[in-house]
């Protein structure tokens, strides 16, 4: 791509790290002079492509800052680590049974792990690749055996000031074990339409273990922010993932989930709001490789104003994944007759005893609801709040951490009640 | 309290009040039978102001002010109730959040203050026991996953908390069996009282004999055609519509 193809800085950026993950760096690299910019004829970009505007925008990598405060808009005692324009911080890490290294100190096994786990191996994700490409460092999270993490462990990726940064985590998750993560996003520009933060976060989640992932994008704002998660399963492992993201100038998640195991589940959830222009897009693939294994998935978005959201949700279930259950529900919300939503859902089914469903709905609120509310003495506009906050509160409900879903129903309540 | 006059009222274009005459009283309790089709739930509708019912010709008075010029909200917050036949279900908007916003504005309408958490909980708790559902059902969505049982009890629920001057059920008894009737039934009969009015929809006789109306209405083709005291419910439960020369099922 041309705008990142500043290729002196990239090879300089991995000098620092192992033999295995320099090359990776440079296969990444190579892969991407190949990719072009996305344009609207990118199938994967055809709703965001407009948004990316990366011509001239990004004159400079994100240089080194200091660590800026990190905002706590919620209560939850967590071991944090910030990572601020690549640079790794361990904040409040108390006492673990965790490994945690920065990717120049990895032996060869450890950063073997991190590329097989690594997103980036599918070239469809542009981004991802450019991240690998442009690796300066990243962090190394491994949860030992049978070992459940007591406290969550909170990333925040972090941008003082303008420019590009490529934050990259990879967690190893061993068998038996369990973690809850939480993933923010925090921008700290004083021109934040020059800020793109290109992240990534790999799991890899071995067998009976467990995984916890809350991705909260609040950024808003003109910033861009483009990130993957990639997530590996393995026999009878489970995922969960609580996605709860407001829009920007561009906002775009890609969620690629391999089901590698036999009796692997995955349950992802997402809820989505955007309002005056923010532009935000869900991507997500559930690519079932192996028999027996179930996926759910449950998004919820509302666009107000002139906002746009797109879900373009994927579930690829290849031959031998019989037994497979599959389901996908992708309900939204229009508030504004200038809002738009574009709903993709495919399903690709190559096993022959598989259940696979989807729903995809894009309506305005129910006038019958509406009624029996406002024949309780309830108002028309707050009858209206009631109810577009309760479709997707049901979703935020579900959010593990009790703090972070009361948050969220203060912050959307907050929203809502200003809007309508 | 209510006083109907020559009330016309269609949906979809279709006419389906063809000019109902009824007056109530403060304290009364007056059944309205009527084979299907006849116009009963559209009364009801257009009582609770369900802006996709039109009303064409007629007048509406309820304690002295035109029904007609009351929003819905209005209306409700002006004591009158309606206890849905087929009461929707809204998830994510829980059963308690819905109860105390609505309590709130209508006590706020009448100059009363805020009920705050700890009060309203513990007349929510008191209620539920006495509709004979579990009180996990307080923190559930509106009628979500309710059995149909479950639902009508959730509507005398909230006729016993909003406390209303005039309460409508629209065949409240419909699909219930015995002990549910009753629960609705014991439900009504605490809310009897002087200062209230209660106008019970139903299509079967049995409700009357848990709760004994002051008057009984037969609806028919839009129109009340006889009106009499409780015995007439007996009458048309032995004899059957047929006896008043009207079908059993009515295509209004």
């Amino acid at each position: 791509m041309t705008v990142l193809s500043n290729i002196d800085f990239a090879i300089q950026a991995s000098k620092d790290l192992g033999a295995e993950l320099q090359n990776f760096s440079k296969a990444n690299l190579e892969k991407l002079k190949s990719v072009n910019i996305p344009t609207r004829k990118t199938e994967s970009w055809k709703y965001s492509a407009k948004r990316l505007k990366m011509s001239e925008a990004y004159p400079e990598f994100a240089s080194s800052k200091p660590v800026g405060e990190i905002e706590n808009s919620y209560l939850v005692d967590a071991h944090v680590i910030v990572v601020s324009n690549n640079i790794v911080c361990l904040n409040k890490l108390g006492e673990t049974d965790l490994t945690i290294k920065s990717f120049s100190d990895l032996n060869e096994a450890q950063s073997l792990q991190v590329i097989n786990g690594a997103i980036a191996q599918s070239s469809n994700y542009e981004f991802s690749v450019a991240n690998a490409a442009y690796l300066q460092n990243g962090l190394y999270i491994n949860v030992p055996k049978n070992t459940h993490v007591d406290k969550p462990i909170r990333l925040v990726f972090q941008q003082i000031e303008e420019g590009v940064s490529f934050p990259r985590i990879f967690f190893n998750v061993e068998s038996g074990a369990s973690v809850t993560i939480i993933e923010e996003i925090q921008i700290q520009a004083s021109d934040d339409s020059l800020a793109l933060v290109n992240s990534v976060c790999d799991i890899n989640i071995e067998a009976n273990a467990k995984a916890q992932y809350l991705r909260m994008n609040l950024d808003g704002g003109k910033s861009k922010h483009i990130g993957a998660t990639g997530i590996n399963l393995h026999r009878d492992a489970r995922f969960e993932s609580y996605h709860l993201a407001l829009g920007s100038e561009l906002a775009r998640h890609d969620l690629l989930v391999k089901m590698l195991g036999s009796g692997a589940e995955c349950q992802l959830n997402g809820v989505c709001i955007t309002q005056d222009k923010q532009h935000y897009a869900n991507h997500t693939v559930v690519e079932h490789i192996a028999p027996n294994c179930t996926s759910d998935e449950t998004y919820r978005c509302i666009a107000d104003n002139e906002s746009q959201i797109v879900f373009n949700g994927r579930i690829h279930i290849h031959p031998d994944a019989q037994k497979t259950l599959g389901s996908m529900s992708n309900r939204n919300l229009l508030l504004s007759s200038k809002a738009e939503i574009d709903s993709k859902p495919e399903l690709e089914i190559y096993a022959d005893d598989v259940k696979c469903a989807h729903g995809s709905t894009i309506g305005q609120l129910d006038e019958t609801e509406l009624y029996y509310l406002t024949t309780r003495g309830i108002s028309h506009e707050q009858a209206k709040l009631m109810l577009t906050l309760g479709f997707v509160l049901e979703v935020v409900h579900a959010t593990p951490i009790e703090a972070i879903a009361e948050f969220w129903e203060q912050r959307l309540s907050e929203l809502l009640s200003f809007e309508i | 309290m209510l006083e109907i006059q020559n009330l016309h009222a269609n949906v979809e274009q279709k006419e389906i009040l063809k000019g109902l005459n009824l007056k109530i009283k403060a304290g009364e309790v007056h059944a309205i039978m009527g084979p299907n089709g006849s116009g009963k739930s559209t009364l009801s509708q257009v009582l609770a102001g369900n802006e996709a019912y039109g009303v064409t010709k007629g007048q509406m008075t309820y304690q002295d002010k035109d029904l007609l010029d009351m929003s819905t909200e209005e209306r409700a917050r002006e004591g009158i109730f309606l206890a849905f036949q087929y009461p929707v279900e809204i998830p994510g908007v829980s059963n308690l959040q819905f109860m105390r916003t609505a309590i709130n504005n209508i006590r706020q309408h009448r100059g009363l203050d805020e009920m705050n958490a700890a009060e309203f909980m513990k007349q929510a708790k008191t209620t539920i026991q006495q509709v004979n559902l579990d009180p996990s059902f307080l923190k559930r969505g509106v009628n979500e996953g309710f059995s149909g049982g479950e639902k009508k009890r959730n509507e005398i629920m909230q006729m016993l908390m909003l406390e209303p001057k005039l309460a409508i059920l629209d065949e409240t008894d419909s699909g219930l069996d015995i002990d549910a009737l009753k629960v609705v039934a014991d439900g009504v009969n605490a809310l009897r009282s002087p200062d209230r009015a209660i106008i019970m929809i139903t299509h079967y006789q049995r409700l009357l004999d848990y709760i004994v109306p002051d008057y009984v209405h037969v609806l028919s083709n839009g129109q009340i055609i006889k009106s009499g005291g409780k015995e007439l419910a007996l009458e048309l439960e032995e004899k059957g519509y047929g006896w008043l020369g009207i079908a059993d099922e009515e295509t209004a």
